[in-house]
């Protein structure tokens, strides 16, 4: 039933992804590859095994691009490998369009599309889409800039679930009956969530940076979940899925030609509207570093999270952060892990990662490690971070940092989906047409001193966030050498000090 | 040899067939995955599938081995030892394996379950010899040190706590799989008891290494951007002198029939809601009523549509989540359902309600359009299957090593199409009956009271 793995990866979490099949296959000269006998922290590089040097370079498939008369942009990845496709509707208002005392109501509208339209039920929805052996999905979190309605199917298919796809982005009807459903799904989820220690910590971790920036909540707060009605989502569906606002992206065994007729149907005559502008919100300035524990009584585990405000996704750091993030905690061969699992057996896994959209992302490390062993892990974070911003990396870092990214881009060619969303990436951002084509020479370009001033900018200790969750009895002392601990309890109410946690 | 044109072709042969006789009807493509088989002198057996349509690798190592191997007092030793696979050989230092992979733009990993163990990585077209090196290298002389082996038993207790103890329900399905097998095999889990892991020792990693790890006990694929002669050429080189050894002893897996339900409860001090968790034993892999079981499964509780769904969540509201599936398995393997209460819910209630749509299917037989969704749904996640070198590795070598039929990629599609909507019904008359079940129900345990590790 269990499958265990050394690593809890996802088989094929491409790093970045570029390019699809039928490439042209050209051998690119690239600098020193890993060196013999070379001495790496929890690692013994013996340097025999035989490396190829060259990189394969990848050429990029263009996506077509065409426009419905109502103004709808479509982008098309034609992709004829194996007979299915997958398509998006990417409406450009997401959580940050929500009224500032309304918080998740592009979540709610996004959740209930799939819950009735004007000639289907919610479960006749459910009982198509899974008879044609498809998805459909609909999403928008609380501080995104988009909300994105996805389906994929069969090719043979494509019709019937274009027919449904399109009635559930223009018609729902958000029934009162189907919203009082979700409410009540939504509130024990909700109870559900706060068992999982991963979720509290994600949950006051991005309160931690961002406050009350949307960015702050995860889930959507308790009072937006009660006064929810079907007014509410209708008014929010109206004003902002309009096809002027919007884009459909596809990937897939079809071609432009076949498919516009087709698209032109389901959503030509889609009326247009004036939607306002989404303002993106500046994330908060950082604070001063808190240390923040959430007492789980009966954890075996201290779950460790750290971090700092990082870059906005078009920021001109964003390579030299992508390598630093690369070289600290991107992967099993990254320091955290080796530090932490291979040389002292805290942990099963140990990484960093960073993420910005139109404002700031955060550059975060964590892993999960049992509990009497929660102070050593934290100096060897303590440790690594600092290492990061006060020492350059080596060449031999450096070097095997851009070939794992530079060389990933190969694999990413087996995944359209993802190729598809660099796509939709790169037109969200506005990047230049040819942004994918020149990331690998963009990788290439940093140095170990690009490097090191990326994490003096973006991982400051004296700004660090540190949040735990664990058995507060043994985890708080521990945190105390770094400085005042807060105490919360599960649900989040502080738990002050001079009071004993849970045993 | 055999396919020998079909390679040639390339991987995926997609033709027309007619699905219907209305001309209307859309037409379905099939898909082919030629390969081509090769044994070695030591046994090892070679599946290779050459493929030009992307610049990609893939190799997968499925040795026949898995915690159904293992013997009392060393449960978690097969999960343990793969660790072990990843800390050195002869030529291959502590962790360079996957230092190697990831730093040239690869993707790796090792799992184990019950019915075996498997290794892959995913890289550039260009890095075969390096792949190659990595697996036989290790295959020929792994390095067994005490100090790696309590490195991995840390970070393999680690990775227990992180997915067992220290979630909620962590415990409910290990007490779950202990229920309801009888033999050995597969009455302990995977990851193994803390117990078990500390006890395990060189000398055990020694002796399974030699009596699992050999070329005649596993199965290599590879999939993706090469020319098979010059592949081949290469993979007689780096492992054709690794030695032979006996064959490992059979494993009995006569699973006794269970003759009442089984039941048992667990109080959870992490859960916030109760939980039920049910089994029925049923029948292994790869067999018609298998195939058939996993039709009923998703009518009853994949997707949206899904009666278990549809009445637990939406119409009674007395879930928040319910889903589960047929379980694939060499020896015998069991339907499982698992629903979390909302807060306060009473697992009773929750239960009568399962059985009722149970009593429901029995009586009256899933719909036309229920079979239709199961068939499409098979197809569609079969396709994207095909869609990476590196899952179709790990699957011709997953069948080669379950079932002796690397083929079954191609037609294994064809056997959930033959299932029909009498065989539906027959199977939950069969296995779906009360004496057939393992009902675990989780209680969450009031604050203060911590759960004790183990």
């Amino acid at each position: 039933m269990k499958n265990y793995s050394k690593f809890k990866r996802s088989l094929v979490a491409a790093l970045v992804t570029l390019a699809f099949a039928s490439t042209s296959v050209i051998a690119q000269r690239s600098g020193a590859p890993p060196q013999t006998g070379q001495s790496v922290v929890g690692a013994d590089i013996k340097g025999r095994a035989p490396v190829n040097k060259e990189i394969l370079k990848v050429k990029l498939p263009k996506a077509q691009e065409a426009t419905l008369s109502n103004g709808l942009r479509v982008v098309l990845l034609e992709n004829h490998r194996v007979p299915t496709f997958s398509m998006q509707m990417v409406v450009m208002s997401g959580g940050l369009a929500d009224p500032s005392n309304y918080h998740g109501l592009a979540t709610f509208t996004a959740a209930l599309l799939r819950e009735g339209t004007a000639t289907r039920k919610s479960k006749d929805i459910a009982e198509q889409i899974d008879t044609l052996g498809a998805t459909l999905n609909a999403g928008a979190g609380i501080s995104t800039f988009t909300t994105t309605v996805t389906t994929a199917g069969l090719v043979e298919n494509f019709d019937p679930t274009l027919d449904i796809f399109s009635d559930v982005i223009r018609n729902p009807k958000f029934p009162q009956e189907e919203v009082d459903k979700y409410k009540q799904r939504q509130i024990a989820q909700m109870q559900f969530q706060r068992s999982i220690p991963q979720f509290l910590a994600a949950e006051r971790f991005q309160r931690a940076i961002y406050g009350d920036h949307p960015a702050g909540m995860i889930v959507p707060p308790m009072d937006s979940i009660k006064r929810i009605t079907s007014a509410d989502l209708a008014g929010f569906h109206s004003a902002n899925y309009r096809p002027n606002n919007a884009m459909l992206a596809i990937v897939g065994d079809v071609t432009l030609k076949e498919i516009m007729p087709k698209l032109e149907r389901a959503f030509g005559d889609w009326q247009k509207a004036d939607v306002p502008m989404t303002k993106i919100p500046a994330a908060p300035n950082q604070g001063p570093m808190r240390i923040q524990l959430i007492d789980r009584p009966g954890s075996v585990q201290t779950v460790l999270q750290l971090g700092n405000l990082g870059i906005e996704r078009t920021n001109q750091d964003y390579f030299a952060v992508l390598v630093m993030n690369q070289i600290l905690g991107g992967g099993p061969a990254a320091r955290l892990f080796l530090n932490l699992r291979e040389k002292n057996g805290y942990t099963y896994g140990a990484y960093s990662n960073f993420g910005g959209s139109k404002f700031r992302g955060t550059v975060t490390s964590s892993s999960e490690v049992r509990t009497d062993v929660t102070e050593g892990a934290m100096k060897e974070f303590m440790y690594e971070l600092k290492r990061i911003r006060d020492e350059k990396v080596t060449p031999v870092e450096l070097e095997n940092a851009k070939r794992a990214i530079v060389g990933n881009f190969a694999l990413s060619l087996e995944q359209p989906n993802a190729l598809l969303q660099n796509i939709v990436t790169q037109k969200l951002y506005d990047m230049p047409a040819d942004y994918w084509d020149t990331y690998p020479a963009m990788v290439a370009k940093i140095t170990a001193e690009d490097v090191q001033a990326a994490a003096q900018k973006y991982v400051s200790l004296s700004n660090l966030q540190i949040v735990a969750v664990g058995d507060a009895s043994k985890a708080r002392d521990v945190l105390a050498k770094y400085g005042a601990v807060e105490v919360y309890d599960a649900d989040g109410a502080a738990i002050p000090e001079g009071k004993k946690p849970t045993q | 040899m055999r396919l020998r044109q079909t390679f040639l072709v390339g991987l995926l042969l997609v033709s027309f067939v007619a699905s219907g006789t209305v001309s209307a009807v859309p037409k379905e493509r099939s898909v082919h995955v030629g390969f081509k088989e090769t044994k070695l002198k030591n046994g090892l057996r070679v599946i290779t599938v050459e493929d030009h349509s992307a610049p990609v690798i893939a190799i997968s190592i499925t040795y026949n081995v898995g915690s159904r191997n293992e013997r009392q007092g060393r449960t978690g030793f097969a999960h343990l030892f793969e660790h072990m696979m990843f800390k050195g050989s002869e030529n291959v230092g502590t962790g360079e394996h996957f230092y190697l992979i990831f730093n040239n733009g690869g993707n790796m990993n090792g799992t184990t379950n019950e019915d075996r163990t498997n290794y892959f990585e995913a890289l550039p077209a260009n890095q075969l010899d390096l792949a190659l090196y990595l697996e036989a290298d290790r295959m020929r002389s792994l390095v067994i040190s005490k100090a790696n082996l309590d490195n991995q038993r840390n970070a393999v207790q680690e990775e227990r706590r992180q997915g067992v103890d220290n979630q909620p329900y962590g415990k409910s399905g290990e007490v779950q799989q202990e229920l309801i097998y009888d033999n050995f095999a597969y009455k302990h889990t995977t990851i193994g008891s803390m117990e078990d892991l500390n006890a395990a020792s060189v000398e055990d990693v020694a002796s399974f290494f030699k009596m699992y790890y050999a070329p005649n006990n596993a199965v290599l694929t590879l999939v993706g951007d090469f020319n098979t002669s010059e592949a081949l050429k290469k993979i007689k080189q780096s492992f054709e002198s690794i030695p032979q050894q006996p064959t490992p002893p059979p494993v009995d897996m006569t699973e006794p029939e269970q003759k009442a339900e089984r039941r048992a409860s667990v109080d959870d001090g992490l859960a916030r809601a109760p939980q039920v968790d049910i089994a029925f034993k049923a029948v292994p892999g790869n067999t018609a009523d298998f195939y058939a079981l996993q039709v009923l499964s998703a009518s009853l509780q994949s997707g949206q549509s899904s009666r278990l769904y549809q009445t637990l969540v939406k119409d009674k509201q007395l879930v928040t989540n319910v889903g589960g599936f047929m379980d694939e398995k060499r020896g015998t393997g069991a339907l499982y359902i698992s629903a979390t209460l909302k807060q306060g819910g009473k697992p009773a209630d929750v239960e009568a309600a399962i059985y009722a749509e149970i009593a429901k299917l029995q009586k009256e037989g899933i719909a036309d359009w229920e079979l239709q969704k199961a068939k499409n749904t098979t197809r569609r996640n079969f396709i994207n299957g095909l869609q990476s070198s590196l899952s179709r590795a790990v699957s011709i070598g997953q069948y080669t090593v379950y079932y002796n039929d690397p083929n079954l990629i191609n037609t294994r599609l064809d056997k959930v199409t033959a299932v029909t909507k009498a065989d539906v019904q027959r199977v939950a008359d069969k296995y779906l009956t009360a004496a057939n079940r393992t009902v675990v129900t989780t209680m969450p345990k009031p604050k203060g009271a911590a759960t004790a590790a183990k």
